[in-house]
């Protein structure tokens, strides 16, 4: 009988927290209607005040006529206002209007930064807490079709002698467009033949995980990360496909191959890439591309026999950038042919990441797996020499698996942890790890 | 056991008719919720897909037929207009368009951000006093001077339109 009651008490409470729900809406309708009314109300104010100095000034105000009307083919506007609520609308001092006006010069600032934790069974490497970068990113629109754009890093390096911050401008270009299908900038860039180079940059923040797959790791030497010379962007004309273009030339690979030529070229031969990726109309939040990068290394200092080095970068990605779920896929295929003797050293990488945004009262979870595997050729000198490109690490095969979870603190900050398993080769140790990051952006 | 039966099913269907009739209640008609896309009136476009449109609201389609440059315009946080074009032309939560701008703009695929706007009286003036601006408002308040844009070819207020 008891049970009887209390599903009847359900039963009646159902509709009852439906309709106090109901009213809820209503009233914040209703709230909402005050709040445009007194808008309203205050855009009257203004514009009368408005006219009131104008007309002391001596400044004729224009007829309500005055204001250009819509050309026939416009649809008429529907539900109109009276004329007095236009004229208030016409003559309130276009605070919206400036409002919406762009600046220019204009500067804007954005800070990114990130403290990390690590503890792995490496017995080479201490555990503990470390800085990681801060980032400063600063876009400026210089007109309408011109902007600058900078990026600088501060970085904790620790010396035999001391702890000491290294300054490095990590990206500064300058861009002029002509139109969607053609922007020409100058500069220093993060080279563009690798989805994740581009679109996380230093900011870890943006980033799911807490560190870059290898095969574009900072400082790493399998594919070139940032490069200066020039560089056109843009769409091309492809309907629902969606398909667009980035190329350029520059100097490519320094002495030490893991660092562009900021400073001038070490040979008389540009570096070039060409990228192209499809975001079709259908499927929002997929990309899929492809690029292509040439060069010819000059290591410094020079490798017995004084080689160079053609070398030949071929890349594809496919991701999915939505977070229910979330998904990246990067292949790259180096080759390195040595100008002197003509042997060619074949390495591919490869990283597939997949996340999920949980939902409802657990949405600010992201749990995540990533898998990266490399195959690189032991016998290329511009991979396994160490001495040379210090502190750039050899590059080594690499099987691993990462799997975390990320938490949004807020909109702008972060927490991550994962466990990483990596194996190289046979005969090193396999090394398991447990990192922890807070990433924030401002 | 029976009745017993029958008296629970009439009951639960009976809950659903009393929601189905308080949803029909608030949710308003269409039309009364439609957002309308506008421009200046000096703009030559009068329709745009709705790829089209999510083009230009991403930021990959930055300039109109004859190198104007577009002028991207949203409503604040909060305005229903904005929750609309959220879900519908973005895809997106407030959190996700707030990362996808901040990549955006470290990506070095624009310099800022659109404006937001705090009422719609702004908005309507940001977009007459702009030629290359695009902005949203609710069907009821738009103001002569402006361009309603067909979306997909439909108005608001008209069957399918994406915009509700």
């Amino acid at each position: 009988m008891y049970r009887m009651w209390g599903r009847l008490a359900l039963v009646l409470l159902l509709p009852m927290s439906a309709a106090a729900q109901s009213a809820s809406t209503n009233e914040r309708e209703q709230e909402m209607q005050e709040m445009r009314a007194r808008i309203e109300k205050l855009e009257k104010l203004v514009a009368e005040l408005q006219k009131e100095k104008e007309s002391k000034n001596g400044v004729a105000t224009g007829p309500v006529g005055s204001e250009p009307l819509p050309p026939p083919s416009t649809p008429a506007a529907p539900a109109a206002q009276p004329e007095g609520t236009v004229a208030s609308m016409d003559h309130s001092g276009g605070q919206g209007a400036n409002a919406a006006e762009r600046k220019f010069p204009a500067l804007h600032f954005r800070g990114f930064g990130d403290v990390d934790f690590a503890a792995t069974d490496d017995k080479t490497t201490h555990s503990g807490f470390n800085m990681g970068q801060f980032i400063l990113h600063i876009s400026s629109p210089l007109s309408e079709k011109v902007s600058v754009f900078g990026e600088t890093s501060f970085t904790a390096q620790t010396t035999p002698t001391a702890t000491v911050y290294n300054v490095d401008v990590e990206r500064l270009l300058i861009r002029y467009d002509y139109n969607d299908f053609f922007k020409l900038s100058f500069g220093r860039y993060h080279t563009p033949i690798n989805y994740w180079n581009t679109a996380f940059h230093h900011g870890l923040w943006l980033q799911t995980t807490i560190a870059r797959p290898e095969m574009i790791r900072f400082g790493g030497r399998f594919q070139p990360v940032h490069f200066v010379g020039m560089q056109a962007e843009g769409n091309i004309p492809s309907g629902p496909l969606g398909l667009g273009y980035t190329a350029g030339l520059g100097n490519g690979r320094s002495g030490n191959i893991a660092r562009p030529g900021d400073g001038g070229d070490v040979n008389n031969n540009r570096a070039w890439f060409a990228n192209l990726f499809a975001r079709p109309a259908a499927l929002n939040g997929l990309q899929v591309g492809g690029a292509l990068y040439g060069d010819l290394a000059s290591p410094s200092p020079a490798l017995t026999g004084n080689p160079q080095f053609r070398e030949l970068i071929m890349s594809a990605h496919v991701v999915w950038t939505k977070e229910t779920p979330e998904f990246l896929a990067e292949f790259a295929h180096v080759r390195h042919r040595n100008t002197v003797t003509q042997q060619e050293f074949n390495s591919s990488s490869a990283y597939a990441q997949v996340a999920y945004r949980l939902p409802g009262v657990a949405r600010k979870w992201k749990p995540y797996y990533r898998f990266e595997w490399s195959n690189i050729n032991p016998s290329d000198p511009l991979f396994s020499v160490g001495a040379a490109f210090q502190p750039a690490p050899v590059v080594n095969d690499l099987t691993g698996s990462t799997v975390g979870v990320r938490y949004d603190i807020t909109n702008f900050a972060a927490f991550k942890g994962e466990y990483r398993h990596t194996a190289r080769r046979a005969t090193d140790p396999v090394v398991n790890g447990f990192f922890l990051q807070t990433c924030f952006t401002f | 056991m029976r009745t017993h039966l029958k008296l629970r099913i009439c009951l639960v269907l009976g809950c659903l008719v009393v929601f189905s009739l308080i949803s029909f209640r608030t949710a308003g008609t269409p039309a009364d919720t439609d957002v309308a896309i506008v421009v200046n009136s000096a703009n030559p476009v009068s329709n745009l897909t709705l790829s089209e449109l999510r083009k230009i609201y991403f930021g990959d389609r930055q300039y109109w037929k004859g190198n104007l440059p577009v002028l991207v315009l949203m409503r604040s946080r909060g305005a229903h207009e904005r929750e609309v074009v959220l879900r519908v032309v973005f895809e997106m939560t407030e959190e996700r368009y707030t990362k996808y701008w901040v990549a955006k703009v470290m990506r070095a695929e624009v310099s800022d951000p659109p404006a937001s706007l705090y009422s719609f009286g702004m908005l309507q003036e940001g977009v007459r006093g702009n030629p290359g601006a695009i902005g949203y408002v609710n069907v009821n308040d738009v103001r002569p001077g402006i361009k309603i844009l067909r979306i997909d070819g439909l108005l608001p207020g008209e069957s399918g339109y994406p915009l509700r």
